[in-house]
């Protein structure tokens, strides 16, 4: 049932996109089959390959930086409220500066290569993860905490026990805004400066006037957050199984 | 009763909540409190609600500092002035049942049971077997791979009494463990506790504001005062061990004891 309307809401997408092809000229949209056609013509000559993986690697090595301090930092915060109380507002502070005004100053000081890429995608995604696990940190439930003190845990085992289980749905709820969001960022990058990539594709298209260029590199990243997003997705429900919550949802 | 046989020892202990931020004075909740509990005894305290019975047992339980006065456990300080660092269950001496539920709801029943186990690194094929037999004691070895959230009130009171059992702790503190549940289920756990404590004998403090539970269970049952929390009375529970839960009511020196102690309460 679900599946049918998804395919019939998909077919009527892909009809409208058709119709304001014809309506409006392919030199403002593209219709669906030219994008097609060009895809498996980067396909072939390994170019779509080339870019997707170059933007791959910049997204999963800036994630890696930024998600992963993201979610650790809060759990090395929670054994000292004291300093993340005096560390609270440069947090603020720190998010309060817009990432994408920093991409130039960072491929000033990184270069036009990976480094310059992979820090800036680190900076925007340890924002959405860093606060998202904080606030799951924080939420833990003190009579748990004492409960299994009580039993005979240390401290480390309260972390890994119930910070870790509490936060993880924050941790989730992070990585499903964080993850599009590293590869928009390494996109973004490649824009500003590159020589390879999604966004250099795209800009590039730009530079040539290829709106089937353009609508082709459009397409290809949102399929890739898709599959990033379906992959999460699972995880998640696995990672999750034992909240009455995640079982309807699966359904 | 000779020195030797008492376990803990609460002397003059006060603890006060400091008022909220906007309003309201510090309060005690309970007060130049002292009693003894004897080696192997089962002592029920009872008293109003809001009575600082919780605060008492927390502060025995070593997650909460007395403000004043001393608990000595074996002889020894185990919480007063200048003590303000706290041991949890006292390096597993104590265990503690609390009023709410604090099953681990990501692990499953089994799990849970073990988890303790696990913790201290006492899990081994005898100790696993001794988990499974508290298990089959309570009727929840069915329910071994569902997850708290699964189960009912009853069963997870079960869990978490098992949860404790299982790593034998000298001491049990229990705070209104059955408070929540309908009588059939609650009398049933009182039965299951009774038979658990005469295989073991542990000491064990339980608190409640149910008077009939405080005589069906009990040795020994204290009144408390309203907060702030001291000792009105002591009663000595002249019923027979085993004792019927199911027929308390009926049962010789029930009804004498129980008007003694409501005539207190109100």
């Amino acid at each position: 049932m679900i599946a049918a309307a998804r395919v019939a809401l998909g077919i009527a997408a892909l009809a409208l996109w058709q119709a304001a092809h014809w309506a409006i000229g392919a030199e403002w949209i593209s219709g669906p089959a030219d994008v097609v056609r060009r895809l498996l013509e980067i396909t072939a000559s390994g170019e779509l390959a080339r870019h997707t993986l170059a933007t791959l690697t910049e997204a999963a090595f800036g994630f890696l930086l930024g998600g992963g301090a993201g979610i650790l930092l809060p759990f090395a915060l929670r054994l000292s409220p004291r300093l993340t109380a005096a560390l609270d507002p440069f947090f603020a502070a720190a998010m309060g500066v817009p990432k994408l005004a920093l991409a130039p100053l960072l491929i000033l000081w990184f270069g036009i290569g990976l480094v310059s890429k992979v820090v800036f995608v680190g900076a925007v995604v340890f924002f959405f993860l860093f606060f998202n696990v904080l606030a799951g940190v924080r939420s833990i439930d003190p009579r748990l905490a004492s409960a299994v003190r009580v039993l005979g845990a240390r401290e480390w085992t309260v972390t890994r026990e119930i910070a870790w289980h509490t936060a993880l749905p924050y941790v989730f709820a992070g990585l499903k805004v964080a993850l599009p969001r590293a590869i928009s960022a390494a996109v973004v990058g490649e824009f500003i400066a590159a020589d390879r990539g999604l966004g250099y594709y795209i800009n590039n298209a730009r530079a040539m006037a290829d709106p089937v260029g353009l609508f082709t590199g459009v397409a290809v990243v949102t399929a890739l957050v898709l599959v990033i997003d379906a992959g999460l997705e699972r995880v998640q429900a696995q990672s999750l199984a034992w909240r009455p919550l995640s079982r309807d949802v699966a359904v | 009763m000779s020195d030797a046989t008492v376990l803990l020892e609460v002397r003059g202990l006060g603890r006060r909540f400091e008022p909220r931020a906007g309003g309201g004075q510090a309060m005690f909740a309970i007060r130049d409190l002292s009693f003894d509990v004897r080696d192997g005894e089962l002592l029920t305290i009872v008293g109003p609600s809001g009575s600082g019975k919780s605060t008492l047992l927390n502060l025995i339980a070593q997650i909460d500092a007395p403000t004043e006065g001393e608990i000595r456990f074996r002889g020894e300080a185990i919480a007063g002035p200048n003590m303000r660092a706290l041991r949890p269950g006292w390096d597993r001496q104590f265990g503690y049942v609390t009023q709410d539920d604090t099953l681990l709801p990501w692990r499953t029943l089994l799990d849970n049971v073990l988890f303790p186990l696990r913790v201290q690194g006492r899990l081994s094929a005898h100790t696993r077997e001794r988990a499974a037999d508290l298990m089959r004691a309570v009727g929840l070895e069915r329910f071994e791979r569902y997850y708290p959230h699964e189960l009912s009130g009853g069963m997870r009171k079960r869990a978490a009494l098992i949860r404790t059992l299982v790593y034998d702790p000298p001491v049990i503190l229990m705070d209104e463990p059955f408070g929540a549940l309908d009588a059939q289920t609650r009398t049933q756990l009182q039965t299951d506790l009774l038979t658990l404590w005469s295989l073991g004998r542990k000491t064990i403090v339980f608190v409640t504001h149910d008077i009939a539970e405080a005589i069906a269970l009990g040795d020994r049952a204290l009144v408390f005062t309203r907060a702030p929390a001291r000792v009105q009375s002591e009663h000595r529970i002249p019923i027979a061990r085993p004792r019927d839960v199911r027929n308390i009511y009926l049962l010789d020196g029930f009804a004498e004891t129980y008007q003694r102690i409501r005539k207190e309460l109100s």
